[in-house]
């Protein structure tokens, strides 16, 4: 094998975690799905850092794991301000903004 | 092969290889799970499973300070926060069977192989026999720690900075989000609860699960004599769980003389 | 030892002004007595954004990288950093407005009681609200300055998402329709984040394809490399998804009406001037400085995107009965016509979309600013049907919204008119006649629409129980005379504005 099949675990993680978003109806596990497309992201990086030889994928992924956590505090506050008044967390709920 | 692939193959020892074959089938069933559960906080667990594939990834391909940072901040952090709020506030919406748009679980899963395919085959051949250089040059002086920290604060030292805004924003959004403020003078004691609770109708204590209970947990209600539930036994907010009918007693007389 | 970088601090004085303000945002957020809050937040709101406005007016002229390479001090970017303090400063007065004409405070007083309870209706009587918007927006506005001024794909990355988040919390943060606002913040968030994701997929492969996610490197790395353009094609259309997204354009616009009529209407004229301007900003870097040499991958494509833009936005406008969501497909459709000056990767094209980005960001902030004082019973009038007759009930605030909508319509002698004149000039010179054929149709659907609604302002008999024009309270009024004087002048002079973008428009790095 050679490093090439991390890229490729990575590319099916990410296709997963895709269509996670556009599959589930939980809002929360929906975001879990993004979750693991940005992880697919820093194996991705950390593969190419190897492979290139720079650390400066290792870096950008320590920042994407930085910026994961801050949008995983914003969103689940809104998600959880959302559930405290419609006691559901499906996106279908989500219905008054409409065509 | 061509020379280049036999050369990136040979950057790969026998090793990691081993770890590759293992943990990543893991990971990538973690990812399915994940995404196929049921269950939100079946979920979350499958996702930890992963990252914690991932960590192991990091650490086989010479970032052992990324994959420690995956382990405790990713996984241990922001995953045990998903299980916070999974337990706050999702747990019991189960997704619906009913599609409010046709077929769009069929069409998503449909582009998504074909989307796979087409990245993973593209990256793939585009990189399978690229030169590997490996990290040893760049983290020979002091290490891999040492080499990340000198290129964070010389080259990405505004990136450095700028994401202390992020966790700012952060911060004051889930406090605006979450905390409520409560009015010094609103806040009861429990001296005025007891003056408010002997002054109205009911002065006694709320009835609690009684004998004919079949759980104490907070959604059940109370059972009165009669079997029926005990209305003013609800605690507030809560859905109330439908009892399964009591029982008649049986009347047929016992064999043999009462104890 | 290591040696720090060399920072100037001149040249990031406009960005350093606003991520003060910021800073000092929060520090009397915690500090400040309720009753002061919301005074001292203005104040040092607007200090800061004044500030940078008059530092970029000062340093104009730089041409410089600093910071490692990482931030850029060159034309474009002081050309839309000045832009960004003029539009923070408009949408500041906008959200700083509170009169009781207006229905008080947009923002709600406690976002974390939920709606509907006792409390929540108890507090829909106070008076105070969520100050933090404050510091929010001004983060925001930080975000989107560096957003367009960065020169290195992370900053980038970081920049947006310190841009978009304290945009999700201020969309969830109305006093009105709450559930409405709610929602439109989820929705933002969820599909913010999916393709954030997708931008952050491209960063990596483009860094596997260059081995730097400097623009520079990438730029020179793609003039010879040896690893197959695979990497870096599918890395650009990753990377060009996500920045699409934020700009709203088509096929990945599907937010924009949503979030703009659920969020409170300060927000989306913030978001609506401020957050295009900052997306173009870094799409038009990324794509120059990064990928000037390489159009033949890009150029197809965005020709395309354009072409599905201009009709989305102008086609499924005509259908719209909400003023708000009307003027949010309106903006998809200018997002069209900014595509039609970037595709031409001239320097024409860099300055006729820094222009067209000015002025169509001064003419959104005004729409909305007088969608904000048509009020009724309930709060903001967004049907179509109540503005009937409007010009019969205040004559001026139909006038005034007559020029912005005719502005958007790019009808001679306002800023929209100069804009797209230099928009598709750019784009004939460039040899993309057939798009401009198309984005002069867009232009005319559109500007049936506008004209629809002036006509119902002027000619059509008001509703018995309509909505009242409310008195602008005065921190709306200076916006909205800032924003008319600007669309007139634009339209009517634009001669000096126009040499400054021409100037501006040579990138560094």
């Amino acid at each position: 094998m050679t490093p090439t099949y991390y890229l490729v675990l990575a590319a099916i993680l990410f296709t997963i975690g895709a269509v996670g978003v556009l599959v589930r109806r939980n809002a929360i596990v929906v975001f879990m799905c993004v979750e693991l497309m940005l992880n697919s992201v820093n194996l991705t990086l950390v593969t190419f850092s190897r492979i290139n030889g720079t650390l400066d994928g290792q870096i950008i992924a320590f920042f994407v794991m930085v910026v994961a956590a801050a949008e995983v505090v914003v969103g689940l506050a809104i998600i959880m301000s959302i559930f405290r008044t419609r006691r559901s967390a499906s996106i279908d709920d989500a219905n008054l903004l409409k065509y | 092969m061509t020379e280049g692939a036999l050369l990136a193959a040979e950057a790969v020892s026998t090793g990691e290889a081993v770890t590759f074959w293992i943990v990543g089938p893991v990971a990538l069933a973690g990812a399915l799970g994940m995404v196929f559960s049921r269950n939100a906080i079946h979920s979350a667990l499958w996702l930890v499973l992963t990252m914690l594939g991932l960590g192991v990834f990091y650490f086989v391909q010479q970032a052992p300070f990324l994959g420690v940072v995956q382990i405790i901040v990713y996984t241990g952090a922001i995953m045990i926060l998903f299980l916070f709020v999974l337990m706050l506030v999702g747990r019991e919406s189960s997704d619906s069977v009913v599609e409010t748009l046709r077929g769009q679980r069929q069409a998503a899963i449909v582009a998504g192989v074909a989307f796979a395919a087409l990245v993973g085959a593209g990256i793939g051949r585009a990189v399978y026999d690229a030169p590997v250089v490996g990290l040893e040059e760049a983290t020979a002086d002091g290490g891999n720690v040492v080499a990340i920290a000198r290129i964070l604060f010389t080259d990405y030292l505004f990136a450095f900075e700028l994401t202390s805004a992020l966790l700012i924003t952060a911060a004051v959004g889930a406090m605006v989000l979450a905390h409520v403020e409560k009015e010094p003078s609103e806040r009861r004691t429990q001296k005025d609860l007891s003056t408010a609770r002997y002054a109205s109708s009911r002065p006694g204590t709320l009835t609690g699960p009684g004998v004919l209970a079949t759980s104490n947990s907070l959604d059940t209600p109370a059972i009165l004599a009669d079997g029926q539930p005990a209305a003013d036994s609800a605690a507030t907010g809560i859905e109330m769980r439908e009892l399964p009918p009591v029982p008649d007693h049986d009347t047929t007389p016992t064999k043999g003389t009462p104890r | 030892m290591i040696d720090s970088p060399s920072v100037s601090y001149t040249g990031l004085s406009p960005v350093l002004f606003v991520l003060g303000a910021a800073l000092v945002g929060v520090l009397v957020e915690a500090f400040v007595p309720r009753a002061y809050r919301w005074g001292v937040q203005l104040g040092v709101a607007l200090a800061g954004t004044l500030g940078a406005l008059i530092s970029v007016i000062l340093i104009a002229g730089r041409n410089e990288l600093t910071l490692s390479r990482a931030v850029a001090v060159d034309g474009p970017a002081l050309f839309i950093e000045g832009t960004l303090a003029l539009l923070g400063v408009l949408s500041l007065l906008l959200l700083a407005e509170r009169s009781p004409d207006m229905g008080g405070s947009a923002f709600v007083a406690q976002a974390a009681v939920p709606v509907g309870t006792v409390r929540d209706r108890q507090l829909a009587t106070l008076t105070y609200s969520q100050t933090e918007v404050f510091p929010l927006a001004t983060f925001a506005l930080a975000g989107m300055m560096i957003f367009a001024a960065s020169n290195n794909l992370l900053v980038m990355f970081v920049a947006l998402e310190v841009l978009s988040l304290p945009l999700y919390l201020m969309a969830g943060l109305g006093r009105r329709r709450r559930l409405l606002s709610q929602e439109a913040a989820l929705k933002y968030f969820l599909l913010g984040a999916f393709t954030s994701a997708f931008f952050l997929y491209g960063l990596a492969l483009l860094y596997g394809y260059a081995g730097t996610v400097d623009l520079r490197g990438i730029f020179d790395q793609a003039a010879g490399s040896e690893k197959s353009d695979a990497l870096f094609v599918i890395g650009l259309a990753f990377l060009v998804v996500g920045l699409l997204f934020k700009a709203g354009v088509a096929p990945f616009h599907a937010w924009t009406p949503d979030v703009y009529q659920g969020a409170p209407t300060s927000v989306t004229a913030f978001m609506a001037s401020c957050t295009k301007v900052a997306a173009f900003g870094a799409i038009i870097r990324v794509l120059y400085v990064g990928f000037g040499n390489n159009d033949w991958t890009w150029r197809p494509v965005l020709y395309g995107v354009a072409i599905v833009t201009l009709v989305v936005g102008s086609v499924l406008a005509l259908t719209q009965t909400d003023v708000k969501r009307m003027l949010a497909y309106s903006s998809i459709a200018h997002a069209g016509f900014i595509l039609t000056g970037t595709i031409a990767n001239s320097p024409a094209g860099l300055s006729s979309t820094l222009f067209y980005l000015l002025t169509y960001g001064l003419t959104t902030v005004g729409a909305f600013a007088v969608v904000m004082l048509v009020r009724d019973a309930d709060g903001e009038a967004g049907h179509l049907s109540q503005w009937a007759g409007l010009a019969k009930r205040s004559p001026l605030v139909a006038a005034v919204f007559s020029l912005f909508l005719l502005a958007l319509a790019g009808i001679p002698l306002t800023s929209g008119f100069t804009g797209k004149f230099v928009v598709f000039r750019a784009g004939l010179e460039a040899g993309a006649a057939p798009l401009v054929v198309i984005a002069l149709v867009a232009s005319a659907i559109a500007a049936f629409f506008y004209l629809r609604v002036i006509v119902l302002m002027y000619f059509s008999e008001p509703a018995a129980d309509g909505p009242t024009v409310a008195v602008p309270g005065l921190l709306t009024t200076i916006s909205l005379a800032i924003a008319t004087a600007a669309t007139v002048l634009l339209g009517v002079a634009p001669g000096a504005v126009l040499d400054l973008a021409d100037r501006a428009a040579l990138f560094v790095g």
